[in-house]
């Protein structure tokens, strides 16, 4: 018999076998990262520029949320306090420490203290504070409980998903908007789905699941 | 981490591969990133580690760098808040300034929007006593120049740096010589300004230096007016015109609509007056005699084609009507008038009834003389005002208080002298813009200290000795008189980007007192309010203008024996051996001061829809006996100048007129508004000399032969060939039906197909709403209503959507593709006497057009066309994956993240609104965008880009379609404000008036009303129950939630050009039946219609003249 398959085609099986092992172990490394709350950031937690903890600051000494984060209620943004509004307090309190030397420079040279950024969203997703904050959605529903954080992290995943499903069902995460800035707030799952329904139904709560709400 | 060098990779092997290393290598996020993850590594790199060692250590993580830094992990970004944070600022929430624009003598009253202290959009001050928030095109455009890469942006002496410390000594070592000889060879050329301030400085530089040559300069001016007035009334004044109190309007060559002064105050009055809410309304007549086909003559109810220089014999006639119908039926004034002569070939009935119709509306008749006209047809203008009665109601003639300042001939001969050591140009161009005759390319060099402030290192700044970047409006202190007599100040909004200085500051150094621009301004307000406490500047800042009795009204008579003097011989008629030439201010470039802002390039001429370009327009007659057609290059030869341009045959323009608009062919304009060896348009002022500004008799023209121009036209088909896209009646058809929009085209003929409970055609599908309820929000549903019997096609709409939405430039070459990007268009239709088409044998090429003999004399319609957010829309069912989608508000709205460009919908839309990104528009240059990655714009560039986008918008990317979103963002805005507002309350319906989309806001004639359906009470849903509401295509059954409300007409009977019904509207009764009567069973006769050559459009359904 001549020659019609070559002789180097007796192990084009095993070529064959092993390439469907790289796709297939290429789809399993890609799937097991970029599907799990890795690629979403969930944990991020850089090191910042300043050691200051929302648990010692929030939750020890009661200050408000918007006590620093004071355009909350207005703006797109939920912004970042300026180097003075920290030194409101730390002129007498922790005057000379070396923790604060940071914000002190910054005061004194006004240059900005540069804050890692840890919550961001893409470019094109148009997100506003201002109308959840006002509307009876919590800090703590996209940011977990940064009063017990020592040091901020990426507590929840800023998918589409994530989005989309207190879009879905705002009933099971609306509260009283006097508990808004209470992040140490509970209620129980049947008192919550009972008060929720009310809240949709009296404030004429319409979260949309359209694309226009968030991409413009 | 200072040990983190750099490394040396000279070697060519591997160098693709280290390049990109070496650029990560030296970014902060890298530093940063080894130093977290790795510290122990990086920590081992030393000042003198070897390529090797580095390789060693970062191979292994290398695939991971590239991984975690740009493809899962996002690079690291940093917050930078304020040290201190500025009172009363919250990052995110924009501010809104008053602030103001002069142009020449009058100005505009502006609120300007600023995001992170960036400018970035402009608005009409609707605070203003005399603004209803309308502003124009050009207005509109001004926040790109402040963005313009091309800007000066350094100190220079004839276009090499000079530093600023060097300009400043040179210029202060000129204003102590110049204190010394009190002025002595000092001469100053300036633009006009409608400053107060300005008008102070001077008047103080004047008293300074008096020997001191003072003097301004203006391509274009308004300043005729007011010559005739000191002449025949002997005082200055002003006229200001009341269009809203006129029921009829003649217009002497006035392009009042368009390119007169004032124009968005003009439009406001002017469709005021047209107003048409219920079948009671009076409507005001507009009658036009004009050479040019401009956009006043496109709206007016009759229309005169006269050639230019002959406009005032017209004007003479009707004068000398009037007298004799008011009682004066002898005297030397009505001899004076009656011997300029007439017209040939127009009918004296024209004149007559014409007149007759002004008579019989006394005190509410007015007459307007153009710009372009000379003083001797402006005082005609005064005295058919007087012998109407109009002086006091609809025109008033205020104070004119500017100062008393030479003009650029007394400078020129100052040069020629050999008098002028130190010229001081501030603003001007002459090098470019001055007379032709007075050669000042050649001038400017006769002078040894030339200062020029200027905004571009242009045509004159390439050649001034210290050449001084000049700052933008919303960089500058400054202040603007409106043409009302109110005081609006000019408040910066952002530092100057590049170091430049504000006219006023520079002047003032010239006093020598130090007072800078802002304590000139506010010392001018102290006066002029007699309040100099700070809170009284804070309010006027605040509100951005001070309602300021000085330019009070008065009584101006005119004098007979003046008039009669300044009567002169009546000038010859041009024929095409003698051509007359006009040369007129453009739409988009206005005198070429606009010329590099690309938003203005690109804006499709009102009337020719030409972009890019200038060109000799003439009529098709004139173009017939001298054997040319569109986009032949002839020679234009006047005086012993010539000048190449190409021809593009207009309809409507008068015969033996060649119309050339100035502001094209700079040599040094900059990369948009082209430089020597790459022009934009053909340079008018080669030929414009010191006694023709605007008309000029005696040019030829000769072609030349085998050679073509290739114009980028945005709509190349003229005729609606009979269509019902544009819906028109005269008032007589409104009266006889006041619904006979809704009874045109083929859904009013349907009666045999299946109708729904509310009487409109059943579609072939389900709506989505009426399938899932849950998916109509029961809170808004989003409509638009557009008047077209407002709306007179300014354009001003365009740009503000170009401006709102963040939308690119193309290029020409682009235009020409029909890849324009424009979200909202002005379509222009021709209509022309229909036994005349019918004369003209049907055919399929547009080139044949212009040889037709209807566009002698056409109507013309306008038409703004924007996504009409069908709620069955077409595009939505043929997009594979879900890009654009319907909301629940009745938005078609587009995920561009979604999109992967297949451009279906596009396709399938019949009204050809869609737009698609062919290109990264934003990110490359306009003529290299075929270069794709190869040619990006640098870095400085892309950083100015930046600045100038509206944040609230996505910048749209190369593959995606776009469209109109209904100004999506400012819906979400009004919408989150309402929210907050409600808080836990259920009122989170907005309020009327608090969505108003970017064209509507600008649009001076509010033309465009949005707002929400489900509000009965609302102005747009009032509009929709208007009989004058219709669909365009409604046919189709893709129920626009944008409508129409058809234009109609007011023609006067008596008239010898009368037609009973608009052109258009006769071209569709003859093949679709009259509207103004009821079609029962009217769909049985269309059979016979067959053959006809219109029913060819029908298949195509769609809108619009070339795409």
């Amino acid at each position: 018999m001549s020659d019609v398959f070559p002789k180097w085609t007796n192990k084009l099986p095993l070529y064959l076998g092993l390439t469907v092992a790289v796709i297939g172990a290429s789809a399993v490394a890609g799937v097991w990262y970029y599907f799990t709350p890795k690629y979403t950031r969930v944990g991020y937690q850089p090191l910042q520029p300043v050691a200051f903890s929302h648990s010692v600051h929030s939750e020890q000494l009661g200050i408000d949320c918007r006590y620093c984060h004071d355009g909350v209620e207005s703006s797109w943004f939920s912004n970042v306090p300026a180097a003075s509004t920290c030194m409101n307090c730390h002129k007498a309190i922790l005057a000379d420490d070396d923790r604060l030397a940071p914000v002190r420079a910054s005061l004194e040279s006004g240059d900005s203290i540069p804050w890692v950024q840890i919550h961001k969203k893409p470019d094109y997703v148009y997100f506003n504070h201002a109308v959840h904050v006002n509307r009876g959605v919590s800090c703590v529903e996209c940011h977990g409980q940064v009063n017990q954080m020592e040091e901020v992290y990426h507590a929840k995943p800023f998918s589409m998903g994530f989005c989309l499903e207190c879009h879905r069902n705002p009933e099971s995460h609306l509260r009283d908007p006097d508990e808004v800035y209470d992040l140490n707030y509970r209620v129980d799952a049947l008192k919550q789905e009972e008060l929720g329904e009310k809240y949709v139904h009296d404030w004429n709560v319409n979260a949309s699941q359209n694309c226009s709400a968030c991409h413009r | 981490m200072s040990h983190l060098n750099k490394p040396d990779l000279t070697s060519a092997s591997g160098r693709q591969y280290w390049r990109s290393l070496d650029q990560l290598a030296d970014t902060p996020e890298f530093r940063e990133w080894a130093e977290r993850e790795f510290p122990a590594g990086a920590a081992e790199l030393s000042p003198d580690f070897q390529r090797r060692d580095f390789m060693k250590l970062m191979s292994a993580s290398f695939l991971l760098a590239g991984f975690g830094l740009t493809g899962c992990r996002r690079p690291v970004e940093k917050i930078y808040p304020f040290s201190e944070k500025p009172a009363g600022y919250t990052h995110g929430v924009p501010g809104h300034f008053a602030t103001g624009l002069s142009s020449r003598r009058s100005g505009a009253a502006l609120v300007v929007e600023s995001n992170e202290g960036r400018p970035t959009k402009v608005e009409g001050n609707s605070l203003h006593p005399d603004s209803n928030g309308g502003t124009d095109a050009l207005t509109q455009a001004s926040i790109l120049s402040l963005y313009d890469p091309d800007r000066a942006t350094r100190f220079a002496a004839r276009g090499r740096d000079l530093s600023k410390e060097a300009a400043y000594e040179a210029l202060d070592e000129a204003i102590a010589t110049a204190s010394v000889n009190r002025g002595r060879g000092v001469a100053f050329l300036l633009e006009q300004s409608a400053s107060p301030s300005r008008a102070r400085v001077i008047e103080s530089l004047k008293r300074k230096l008096p020997s001191a040559i003072i003097a301004e300069y203006e391509p274009v001016n308004f300043g005729n007016s007011r010559l005739a007035i000191e002449k025949v009334m002997g005082q200055k004044a002003r006229p200001q015109y009341h269009l809203d109190k006129a029921s009829v309007i003649l217009s002497l060559d006035a392009d009042f609509l368009g390119v007169e002064e004032d124009s968005p105050r003009m439009i406001r009055d002017f469709a005021s007056g047209r107003q048409l809410e219920s079948v009671d309304d009076k409507m005001s007549r507009l009658y036009t005699v004009e050479a040019l086909m401009t956009l006043t003559g496109a709206n007016a109810d009759h229309r005169l084609r006269v050639p230019s220089s002959q406009i005032g014999k017209v004007a003479a006639q009707v004068a000398a009507r009037l007298l004799v119908k008011a009682g004066q039926t002898s005297g030397p004034l009505l001899t004076a008038l009656q011997a300029m002569g007439s017209v040939d070939g127009v009918s004296p009935a024209w004149i007559d009834e014409c007149a007759n119709d002004l008579f019989a509306h006394r005190r509410a008749a007015v007459v307007l003389a153009g710009h372009r006209q000379s003083p001797e047809v402006h005082a005609i203008a005064a005295l058919i005002n007087e012998v109407l009665e109009a002086v006091g109601s609809t025109v008033v003639y205020r104070d004119d208080v500017a100062p008393e300042l030479a003009g650029i001939q007394s400078v020129t001969q100052a040069v020629k002298a050999g008098s002028v050591e130190t010229l001081v140009i501030v603003g001007a161009n002459p090098v470019y813009n001055a007379p032709a005759d007075l050669e000042w390319a050649k001038l400017i060099g006769e002078v040894d200290k030339v200062f020029r402030l200027g905004y571009y290192e242009d045509e004159t700044g390439s050649l001034s000795r210290y050449h001084f970047p000049a700052a933008h409006y919303l960089e500058s202190w400054g202040d603007v008189r409106t043409s009302d007599g109110t005081l609006v100040p000019v408040q910066p909004l952002i530092a100057p980007l590049f170091d430049g200085v504000s006219e006023l500051d520079f002047l003032a150094r010239w006093l020598g007192d130090g007072q800078s621009a802002h304590e000139i301004v506010k010392k001018t307000f102290a006066s002029e309010s007699k309040d100099s406490s700070e809170n009284a500047w804070k309010r006027f800042l605040h509100d951005g203008y001070f309602k300021s009795g000085a330019r009070a009204s008065k009584r101006l008579t005119v004098d007979s024996a003046s008039l009669i003097a300044i009567l002169g011989d009546s000038a010859e008629a041009p024929s095409s051996e003698r051509l007359e030439v006009v040369f007129h201010r453009d739409y988009s470039v206005d005198d070429g001061r606009y010329s590099n802002n690309g938003w203005l390039q690109e804006l499709p001429d009102p009337v020719t829809k030409i972009t890019w370009d200038n060109a000799a327009l003439m009529s098709r007659q004139t173009a017939t006996e001298l054997g040319l057609s569109s986009g032949d290059l002839v020679e234009l030869t006047l005086d012993g100048r010539a000048l190449e341009v190409p021809v593009w045959i207009q309809p409507g323009l008068a015969n033996a007129t060649v119309a050339l608009a100035l502001g094209y062919g700079r040599s040094n304009a900059g990369r948009v508004g082209g430089v020597d060896g790459d022009t934009v348009g053909f340079n008018a002022y080669a030929l414009r000399t010191s006694n023709s500004a605007h008309i000029a008799s005696g040019a030829k023209i000769t072609k030349i032969e085998g050679r073509k121009f290739e114009f980028s036209c945005t709509q190349d088909h003229w005729s609606m060939e009979g269509r019902a896209i544009v819906r028109e009646g005269n008032l007589e058809q409104y009266h006889k039906k006041t619904d006979f929009a809704q009874n045109m085209d083929l859904e009013a003929h349907a009666s045999h197909i299946p109708h729904d409970e509310q009487g409109r055609p059943k579609g072939l599908y389900s709506h989505p709403y009426d399938e899932r309820d849950s998916s109509r929000s029961d809170v808004h549903q989003w409509g638009m209503a557009i008047d077209l019997n407002r709306c007179v096609g300014c354009s001003a709409c365009v740009i503000a959507c170009q401006s709102e939405n963040n939308i690119p430039i193309v290029g020409k070459d682009q235009v020409g593709r029909g890849r324009e990007m424009h979200w909202i268009r002005l379509d222009r239709y021709y209509a022309g006497d229909l036994e005349l088409r019918k004369k003209q044998k049907p055919t399929s090429s547009d080139d044949l057009q212009p040889t037709f003999e209807w566009i002698d004399d056409p109507q013309v319609v306008t038409q703004p066309m924007l996504c009409q957010h069908c709620e069955s829309a077409p595009c939505e069912s043929v997009c594979p994956v879900n890009a654009t989608v319907h909301d629940d508000e009745g938005l078609n709205v587009m995920a561009y993240n979604r999109c992967v460009g297949t451009r279906y919908c596009s396709n399938n839309c019949p009204y050809k609104v869609r737009r698609f990104n062919y290109f990264d528009y934003n990110k490359r240059p306009i003529k290299k965008l075929y270069l794709g990655p190869l040619a990006n714009r640098s870095e400085h560039e892309i950083d100015l880009v930046k600045l100038s986008k509206n944040p609230d918008v996505t910048v749209r990317m190369r593959g995606v379609m776009e469209k109109c979103t209904f100004c999506v963002q400012r819906i979400q805005k009004a919408k989150i404000a309402q929210k907050i507002k409600a808080g836990a309350t259920s009122d989170v319906q907005v309020e009327e008036g608090a969505v108003v989309p970017a064209c509507g806001q600008a649009c001076p004639a509010e033309a465009i009303e949005f707002g929400n359906l489900l509000d009965p009470e609302s102005k747009v849903s009032k509009l929709k129950k208007n009989d004058r509401n219709y669909s365009v295509l409604g046919f189709l059954d893709t129920r626009p939630r944008t409508t129409y409300l058809a234009k109609v007409r007011n023609p006067n009977p008596k008239m010898p050009d009368y037609q009973a019904m608009p052109f258009t509207l006769s071209e569709y009764k003859d093949h679709m039946g009259d509207p103004t009567v009821e079609h029962h069973g009217h769909h049985d006769d269309h059979g016979h219609h067959d053959g006809d050559s219109h029913e060819d459009n029908h298949e195509t359904a769609e809108v619009g003249g070339s795409h």
